[in-house]
């Protein structure tokens, strides 16, 4: 089980938390491109090291630039489980995809057709939630576990089956004692097409507002599963060690 | 027998009378099975398209082969574009008659293709094609006719790629410019169609018959207590033809054909 302290790896919002929430749990965290809401992500994976297994799933990075991004925080990867779901995606759909559109455009030759080994049809047996779905399955015990983000799955797959992955996510935190976050961007979130805030049992949204010569950051905790009265706003800012939230001054606009 | 291509000029100012008088020699495609070929005067019309229409163990493969290892052997290049089975195991299968000549495949004259791939290729491998996937299919059979100077095909079966076009006038327009397609370049085609045992059709959606050029006709019959199989040239256009019943038997030297005699029991249907 997950020490008290470590939710999102930040005292201030993690400490209230910690009674509130059932022994397994599934949070989302929502961000436009630009909040820094990548690196909360990472911190949250970070905070799970040394507790339980830790498994970081990229759609969008280089397993190398995420592996740089914690170290530029002095957080420890090494025991960060990176999937790159984006490159297993791309070599088994998308570079098919290209040949298959040279194909269409120039023709095929005789050679091309007959050509050994035959191509299979990875368009069709390549399922990103059967990819996800069997890793969930072989997680017998509390993990922790990152998507970052659920928009690429929006591009691959209908809002139901996102909204499946989801729930097998959170039926697995459940079942095994296991902690997810699932990054999205707010464009998708706003669609409330599938429903993801209402099997979150955390929502948490990073924005990113222009004041003056900088931009100032803000950490919204919109969601406590049967706990409305910890939501809560703060100040967000990063440091050598990550995202630290302060109590703001002054009402959120 | 094969005759030359004797194409009549028509003059300028031919008028009804000159050209109902001066009839165009058709140039034919000796399909090279002999009782066939008698029947529709020397062979298929260069470029035509012949539906060749059965039930299952009719014998249309074997038919719709010979017509290819024939047209090899009289240095036509000929190409079997599979759909339902692997080109190896029609290869294995047909290594069990003595008219087939694998020397010709080697060589080049004999070309199989398996669509599947084809469509694997194409990525087309999901349950229907649209009307622009479609045009990427006959697209690609045509570069392949073109490329290898083609003279000869057999789509085993039509019945099979029109499973994945749904709507009729598709299946039309499909058939329609395939047909354009290969008769431009003088390619004569025979398309395999899968019919069950049901008399008056000869196709899957019943508008391949109208679109093509012939009709080859194939069912089992029972016959003082055989079953045998039949052919009749149901249709054949620009070929004054017999209708008339034609038992054939499948053979290691090839297609041999004999009088479907009307005497004793006949029982069963196309």
């Amino acid at each position: 089980m997950v020490e008290p302290e470590r939710v999102l790896g930040i005292p201030e919002v993690d400490r209230p938390l910690w009674t509130a929430l059932p022994p397994g749990w599934l949070a989302i965290l929502a961000g436009h491109s630009g909040t820094g809401a990548p690196l909360l992500a990472k911190q949250f994976a970070h905070a799970g090291v040394g507790i339980v297994p830790v498994l970081f799933y990229t759609t969008y990075e280089r397993t190398e630039v995420v592996q740089k991004a914690f170290r530029d925080f002095g957080w420890d990867p090494t025991d960060v489980k990176i999937v790159n779901l984006a490159d297993e995606y791309y070599e088994r759909v998308l570079i098919r995809g290209l040949d298959v559109a040279r194909a269409r455009e120039v023709g095929l030759t005789l050679d091309q057709i007959v050509a050994e080994p035959p191509v299979t049809n990875n368009l069709a047996t390549f399922s990103l939630t059967n990819r996800m779905l069997s890793d969930l399955a072989a997680i017998d015990s509390p993990f922790r576990l990152v998507i970052d983000s659920i928009d690429f799955f929006f591009e691959a797959l209908t809002p139901a089956d996102v909204a499946t992955v989801a729930r097998q996510i959170r039926h697995r935190c459940q079942t095994v004692g296991g902690q997810a976050l699932i990054a999205v961007h707010s464009t998708h979130r706003d669609r409330g097409t599938f429903g993801l805030q209402d099997l979150a049992d955390l929502v948490f949204e990073l924005t990113a507002e222009p004041n003056g010569g900088r931009y100032e950051h803000t950490l919204y905790l919109e969601k406590v599963a049967n706990h409305p009265d910890l939501t809560h706003i703060w100040r967000a800012q990063t440091g050598e060690d990550g995202w630290h939230v302060e109590e703001r001054s002054e009402p959120a606009g | 027998m094969e005759s030359p291509r004797e194409a009549t000029p028509v003059p300028p100012a031919a008028d009804a009378r000159v050209l109902l008088s001066s009839p165009t020699v058709l140039e034919r495609c000796a399909t090279g099975i002999e009782g066939l070929d008698n029947i529709v005067g020397g062979g298929i019309p260069r470029g035509n398209m012949v539906l060749v229409a059965g039930s299952v163990g009719t014998g249309k493969t074997t038919l719709c082969l010979e017509f290819l290892v024939r047209g090899a052997e009289r240095g036509e290049r000929s190409l079997f574009v599979s759909v339902t089975e692997s080109s190896q195991k029609l290869i294995q299968n047909l290594s069990t008659f003595e008219f087939f000549r694998t020397d010709l495949i080697d060589q080049g004259s004999l070309v199989f293709v398996d669509l599947p791939v084809v469509y694997d290729r194409l990525g087309l491998g999901h349950e229907e094609l649209t009307a622009e996937e479609i045009d990427i299919v006959i697209r690609t059979i045509r570069d392949l006719v073109r490329s290898l100077g083609i003279r000869r095909l057999v789509l085993d079966s039509l019945t099979s790629v029109c499973y994945r076009i749904r709507r009729d006038e598709q299946i039309r327009d499909f058939m329609l410019r395939l047909g354009q397609e290969l008769s431009a370049v003088g390619c004569t085609s025979l398309l395999v169609s899968e019919i069950g045992p049901t008399p008056g059709r000869y196709s899957l959606h019943g508008v391949e018959e109208a679109i093509v050029d012939g009709v080859l006709l194939l069912w089992n019959t029972r016959r003082l207590g055989d079953i045998v199989r039949v052919l009749q040239v149901v249709k054949m256009r620009g070929t004054s033809h017999s209708r008339a019943q034609y038992v054939i038997e499948l053979t290691p030297i090839g297609i041999l054909m004999a009088p479907h005699l009307k005497g004793g029991r006949e029982t069963g249907g196309q």
